[in-house]
């Protein structure tokens, strides 16, 4: 079995590792860090039920090899809520009913998020492009659009709600 | 789980091409090829990744004249090109065109070079290179060739680079009709139908795209012959029928896009 080294940071956390070159950031996450909460569907980019960060940008853990992780910084749905604290998008997803069976919910709240660092201020138009594919079974996605849109419009400076 | 492979991080070109053959082959973002291995249909042992190639990175412009060249490196992102103001400026269709492909993750981590070589059938980007006479900067064990996209695209999956030859940069020659563009119909997660329109001085290139084999290129004449030919190229075209639409459909709806965009009217 071809393996490589690699680190990186997981949520803040130094992870140093020697991984097989056929594991995918998915199964690194789910299987030998045992984060859960990044889920896997349809394994080919097209749901995003698997969103994580990389370097702050969103991309498809099913896709991409662990190898690749090599010196970059991962952020997971699990680093989201701060000492027990929701973030603003998960407050938000919570208070407009964004989510039912929650299967797609740590896609949509890491793309949210990586819309939301790299434009703080989004209109529908821009929210709908982003979330374009994420595909939700249960909620029909205008209370995902509204949970969004609620934290672009009230949140200050710091990223906490105004 | 995918299959067991190996994996090379060369430093240089040099050093890539010389590793590269059936069995060693490179990758970039990998949006292709990681979903290709899990279902089995390219089977190599081992992976060159091509992502620390400086050859293969950063925006270019050149002046030649009054000719004005952009120079893609094939590592750039969909989003790195659509964000880019030379691109934008230079090249305005083209940077619209990869703000739109797949969805942000597929934008994050897809390359340009990644997407012409894997030659996918329904590539918008193709269709638009081919449509602007773009063309591609190959290095191979035998040295560097450079290829128009339209040589470059063989048909579904079939790229003419041979196994040990990697595309460095898309070059782009500028500056372009400002009445050139694109429009593509779009249900599922690939567009049904792709079409660029570049005004020239003999007439309109149109390219038709993601519904056929390949790309198919047709110049249609201005004035009086404008719509005959158009319904000689219409008629003829070879599409293809699938999970989008039948070929009959693809081609009424071609006719109906076209008659408004070149006739200044809708087709009944
Ligand atoms: C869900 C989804 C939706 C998509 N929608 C669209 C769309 O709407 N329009 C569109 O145009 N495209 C679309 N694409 C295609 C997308 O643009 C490509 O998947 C992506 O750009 C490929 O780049 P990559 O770096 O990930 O390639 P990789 O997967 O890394 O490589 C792909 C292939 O190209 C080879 N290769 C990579 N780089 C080079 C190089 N420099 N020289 C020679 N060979 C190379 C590899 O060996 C491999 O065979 C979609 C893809 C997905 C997954
Ligand atoms: S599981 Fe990764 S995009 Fe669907
Ligand atoms: S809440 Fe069930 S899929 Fe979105």
């Amino acid at each position: 079995m071809n393996v490589v080294e690699m680190h990186c940071t997981v949520n803040g956390r130094p992870v140093r590792d020697t991984v097989l070159v056929r594991l995918t950031v998915a199964e690194f996450l789910r299987d030998r860090l045992g984060l859960r909460g990044t889920k896997v569907s349809c394994e080919m980019q097209v749901c995003g039920a698997c969103t994580i960060l990389v370097d702050g940008e969103p991309v498809s853990s099913c896709c991409m090899l662990a190898a690749d992780l090599d010196g970059r910084r991962v952020e997971t749905i699990e680093g989201l809520a701060r000492g027990g604290e929701l973030h603003p998008l998960q407050a938000a997803f919570w208070e407009h009913n964004a989510f039912q069976c929650g299967f797609c919910t740590p896609g949509f709240l890491m793309m949210s998020k990586a819309l939301l660092d790299t434009e703080p201020d989004p209109g529908p138009e821009l929210v709908r492009e982003w979330l374009d594919g994420n595909i939700c079974r249960c909620t029909g996605y205008r209370s995902i659009e509204q949970a969004v849109l609620s934290v672009a419009t009230t949140r200050d400076g710091d990223g906490r709600p105004g | 789980m995918l299959p067991d492979i190996a994996l090379h991080r060369p430093a240089s070109l040099a050093a890539a091409v010389a590793g590269l053959d059936w069995d060693h082959v490179g990758y970039a973002g990998g949006t292709e090829l990681v979903p290709a291995l899990r279902l089995g249909v390219r089977r190599p042992t081992a992976l060159i990744d091509l992502k620390r190639l400086p050859e293969l990175s950063g925006i270019e412009e050149a002046v030649d004249g009054d000719t004005e060249t952009l120079s893609i490196g094939a590592l750039t992102t969909h989003r790195q090109a659509a964000a880019s103001p030379a691109v934008r400026r230079l090249a305005p269709m083209l940077a619209d065109v990869v703000a739109h492909v797949g969805n942000v993750r597929v934008r994050t981590t897809g390359t340009l070079g990644g997407n012409l070589a894997f030659a996918e059938p329904r590539s918008d980007l193709a269709t638009v290179c081919i449509a602007l006479g773009a063309g591609v900067d190959v290095a191979g064990p035998r040295g560097h060739r450079h290829v128009s996209v339209d040589d470059l695209i063989v048909g579904p999956y079939e790229s003419s680079l041979e196994p040990d030859e990697l595309i460095v940069r898309l070059v782009v020659p500028t500056p372009h009709d400002p009445g050139a563009r694109y429009w593509k119909l779009q249900t599922m997660e690939r567009p049904t139908l792709g079409v660029a329109i570049v005004p020239g001085e003999e007439g309109v290139t149109v390219v038709v795209g993601a519904a056929a084999e390949r790309p198919v290129r047709v110049v249609v004449p201005s004035g009086a012959d404008a719509e005959t030919a158009l319904d000689a190229f219409c008629a003829g075209v070879e599409l293809i029928s699938d999970m989008t639409g039948s070929a009959d459909y693809k081609r009424a709806v071609l006719r109906h896009h076209l008659a408004g965009e070149l006739l200044g009217r809708r087709a009944a």
